[in-house]
């Protein structure tokens, strides 16, 4: 029967608890055959992109309902589809072969559909997975999208390029599908820029506006500076892979059940002769061998690579420097220091698509991958030290600019930044899956939020300056109650789902010591303290603004013109906002066989993360400190924290506020206002910094290289020396027939005459 | 006593200078369209030497080739020459020069 130690399904959760075997059983086998599932995975990506090719072909004569129709039915089929999928995987005896070792992997289905192309020795393939990981994203993003789509139906219905919108979300949706599928970092390229060229798309959707134009335009520049290291860390990783084939020798791997290492080796090389080098599991069985072994013989971190481009370089070195070059192309899709510029200006699309694409999904794209490459990042503790603390300064620094923003939707995308960093946090301390349910809690809680705010703007006449809102609470009931909920949620004043993900990722820090980096998870955990302290401040600052006290006087629409949105809008809200309380269950510590209290998830996801977690175990870079199997303090700490912003909050924005109204703010309070109002001056020093001397440079060029030396030279230059020597050897032409025959007799002659001399002599 | 391959090569040879020379100084259209066929016809003259030199039928085959190929030459070049005569009232070469820069 079921012989694993944790509860790997929602099923043996119950089993355990003594709902019976057959209610276990239901829940344990899905509806749907796992081989015919896998061959019905291309259909999750395929129905949404089909739906873009319907929306934006015949969106126009289709007319808005049907538009909406088709789009937002394409995302549910998908979604029903992620759900059997998802089911599926939940199986222990549902198994995918593994080409690059003896035993397959469970929990996992995969389909291969053949090369995609090769070159030389490198082998890219087309195929897809769906393990415990992929699974969690796919619901994420067809759940989510589904319900955001819906909620576009009414919010974008008064919009002339409603088909348009619909064409690029739902091209959004597959290319998300595409990068969460993908079995191969070749094909996660592929949606990686996908989601990106949407992003650039549905940002300038109103690209008759300049400044909403130029603000997509600075994502897709910002996001190309990290895809650019994205793109070099998997040359690099091609050629770590190449080099390791060469010298990979059976003293490399360790014996595993009945296999022997020489035929591991074996294996390992016919998997990567048939799935290249870029393939995940291919990569897995690298890190597995890379571990330090007893045996001499062994390929460790520190053995030199021997033939190559990389030659002299260490395995570990090389390692270390394609994930921090990972980590420049997740700071740019994830926007971390110093690429997260693009995502507040972002916020000049649609408000549905700051809730889909800059928030609950494709922004999570960085973290998705490092958790998909969990086996690396777990092999190079400097590039765990760094995501880590790239993480941790991002959070306090964008939730420090989230304080002075007047914009609902600026506070909430530097809300995500800072929320992003924080699962960056998780990546970087090794708990990936708490990075992957804070992902997902943050996927519902902030699209609520979004999705709120977009509500707000929607029944008051797109105003979107929170000091001019207020007391929203009695015209826009479900909106607010949404919000409400949502906002406890992000905040964690109340133990909702949020405060377990969050703190999970917190408390870890906590534990854990990275032993190359003494000293450093504690600072990683003190910035992420203090971001947890900030959040409930901006958070609760922007809620008591927009939805309690009176009525501003300056607002656009008098209080009684205020109206709730329809169904279509609502509907979401609700749903996410069940969502945001009810995923906590995934976060909560809950008794497992055993007697051990873990979270569901950690249970849930450790298949993916076995291999991680191995490499932990065997290389000791990770020493976590053994606590209490309840983190009463920690929960403690986090509460009072949030209580402690929260407070602050309704001290400043609710009692302050009206006793101050009359006197004038102190002038260090006002230039710090300034200054965090201002984002810090980011945007105006990587002008000043980056953009000025770029456009010099450019300018410099233009004028001489393009316009002096191609243009003038190079280009009107042979014309003009091709006219000059023209009109010269025109004179040639006499028109007398006879000069013509003359010159041809002579050359004639003469040529004859040179032959018969040559060969006379 | 058979005559010598030189004495016929000899001879075509001053038959293709003199069909040479004609085409390059004389005026009249009429008389370098002769020349040229003077010229052809001392190509003929080696090919059928060389042929009989070496005793094959080869040479005969060329000769006619190029005699057919006159022929038609011949066709189109008198056509061409009163048609020209025709428009302009003239067959002087010289005078035939509006093909120039």
């Amino acid at each position: 029967m079921i012989d694993c130690t944790g509860y790997q399904s929602f099923g043996q959760f119950l089993q355990g608890h003594g709902f019976g075997d057959t209610f276990a059983c239901f829940f344990q086998k899905a509806p749907a055959e796992p081989e015919a599932m896998a061959g019905a995975l291309w259909l999750i990506i395929a129905l949404p992109l089909l739906g873009a090719v319907v929306c934006g072909l015949l969106g126009k004569s289709l007319g808005k309902a049907n538009t909406a129709l088709v789009a937002c039915m394409s995302v549910a089929a998908s979604f029903v589809l992620s759900v059997l999928a998802f089911w599926v995987t939940s199986d222990h005896d549902v198994l995918a072969l593994n080409p690059f070792a003896p035993e397959p992997s469970h929990y996992s289905i995969a389909q291969d559909y053949g090369t995609w192309f090769a070159a030389g020795g490198f082998r890219a393939q087309l195929g897809l997975r769906v393990d415990h990981l992929s699974g969690t994203m796919l619901l994420v993003v067809t759940g989510v999208g589904f319900l955001i789509h819906l909620y576009s139906a009414e919010y974008m219905g008064h919009d002339e390029g409603q088909w348009r919108y619909f064409s690029y979300l739902n091209l959004f949706v597959a290319m998300m599908l595409l990068l969460v599928l993908a079995d191969g970092m070749a094909l996660l390229f592929v949606g990686w820029e996908g989601v990106g060229l949407c992003s650039y798309l549905l940002i300038g959707f109103w690209y008759s506006d300049p400044a909403k134009a130029f603000a997509g335009r600075k994502a897709f520049v910002v996001n190309r500076i990290g895809d650019f290291g994205f793109l070099v860390g998997m040359f690099l990783l091609v050629l770590m892979v190449e080099a390791f084939s060469h010298q990979a020798s059976p003293d490399s791997f360790a014996p595993r059940g009945p296999y022997a290492p020489a035929a591991q080796v074996e294996k390992w090389r016919l998997g990567l002769a048939e799935r290249g080098p870029l393939n995940f599991q291919g990569l897995e069985e690298l890190a597995r061998s890379l571990t330090p072994k007893a045996n001499p013989g062994a390929i460790g971190l520190s053995t030199p690579i021997r033939q190559g481009p990389l030659e002299g370089h260490s395995f570990g070195g090389v390692l270390t420097a394609v994930l921090l070059l990972f980590l420049l192309g997740a700071a740019g899709k994830s926007a971390q220091l110093p690429l997260y510029v693009w995502l507040p200006d972002a916020m000049a699309g649609p408000t549905p698509v700051s809730a889909l694409i800059h928030a609950a999904t494709m922004v999570t794209a960085g973290v998705y991958m490092f958790c998909r490459l969990s086996f690396l990042v777990a092999l190079s503790p400097t590039a765990m030290a760094a995501i880590a603390l790239l993480g941790g300064l991002t959070a306090l620094w964008s939730a420090l600019i989230a304080f002075a923003q007047d914009d609902i939707k600026k506070v909430l995308a530097y809300s995500t930044i800072s929320q992003l960093g924080v699962m960056f946090i998780g990546v970087g301390v090794g708990l990936f899956w708490a990075a992957l349910l804070h992902l997902a809690t943050h996927a519902a809680f902030k699209a609520a939020l979004f999705l709120g705010a977009g509500s707000v703007m929607h029944g008051n006449g797109d105003e979107t300056d929170i000091k001019r809102l207020g007391g929203l609470r009695h015209r826009m009931k479900w909106t607010w109650a949404t919000f409400g909920v949502a906002t406890v949620a992000i905040t964690g004043v109340l133990p909702l789902s949020g405060f377990f993900s969050k703190d999970a990722i917190l408390h870890g820090a906590h534990s854990a010591t990275l032993l190359a980096y003494p000293g450093l998870t504690r600072v990683v955990w003190l910035l992420g303290l203090a971001t947890a302290a900030c959040t409930a401040f901006y958070m609760f600052r922007l809620y008591l603004l927009v939805f309690e006290g009176e009525r501003a006087r300056d607002a656009k629409l008098p209080e009684e013109k205020v109206k709730e949105s329809g169904r279509a809008m609502t509907v979401p809200l609700v749903v996410l906002a069940v969502l945001s309380v009810g995923l906590v269950f995934h976060g909560l510590p809950l008794p497992y066989g055993g007697g051990q209290l873990r979270p569901m998830m950690e249970d849930y996801l450790s298949p993916v993360f076995r291999t991680s977690q191995l490499i932990f175990r065997e290389t000791r870079v990770l020493e976590v400190h053994s606590e209490p199997s309840l983190p009463y303090g920690a929960w403690l700490t986090a509460l009072l924290l949030a209580w402690a912003g929260l407070l602050l909050a309704l001290y400043f924005y609710r009692k302050l506020f009206p006793s101050w109204a009359g006197k004038p703010a102190p002038a260090l309070a006002k230039a710090i206002r300034t200054f965090a109002q201002n984002k810090f001056y980011v945007d105006e020093a990587y002008e000043l910094l980056l953009v000025r001397p770029v456009k010099f440079l450019s300018f410099i060029s233009y004028k001489v290289v393009d316009s002096l030396l191609i243009d003038a030279l190079a280009v009107r230059g042979t014309a003009w020396v091709t006219l000059r020597v023209g009109a010269a050897l025109r004179y040639l032409q006499s028109g007398d027939v006879q000069s013509y025959a003359a010159v041809m007799a002579l050359a004639l002659a003469a040529g004859i005459a040179y032959v018969l001399i040559r060969v006379a002599s | 006593m058979a005559v010598p391959i030189t004495h016929y090569l000899v001879l075509a040879a001053a038959l293709f200078c003199l069909g040479a020379l004609g085409v390059l100084i004389r005026r009249n259209a009429l008389v370098v369209f002769m020349s040229v066929e003077l010229m052809l016809n001392a190509a003929n003259l080696t090919f059928l030497a060389f042929a009989r030199e070496r005793g094959d039928l080869s040479g005969h085959a060329a000769a006619f080739f190029v005699i057919a190929v006159a022929a038609a030459e011949a066709a189109v070049g008198l056509a061409i020459i009163i048609a020209v005569f025709r428009s302009r009232n003239t067959v002087n070469v010289e005078e035939l020069r509006t093909m120039r820069h």
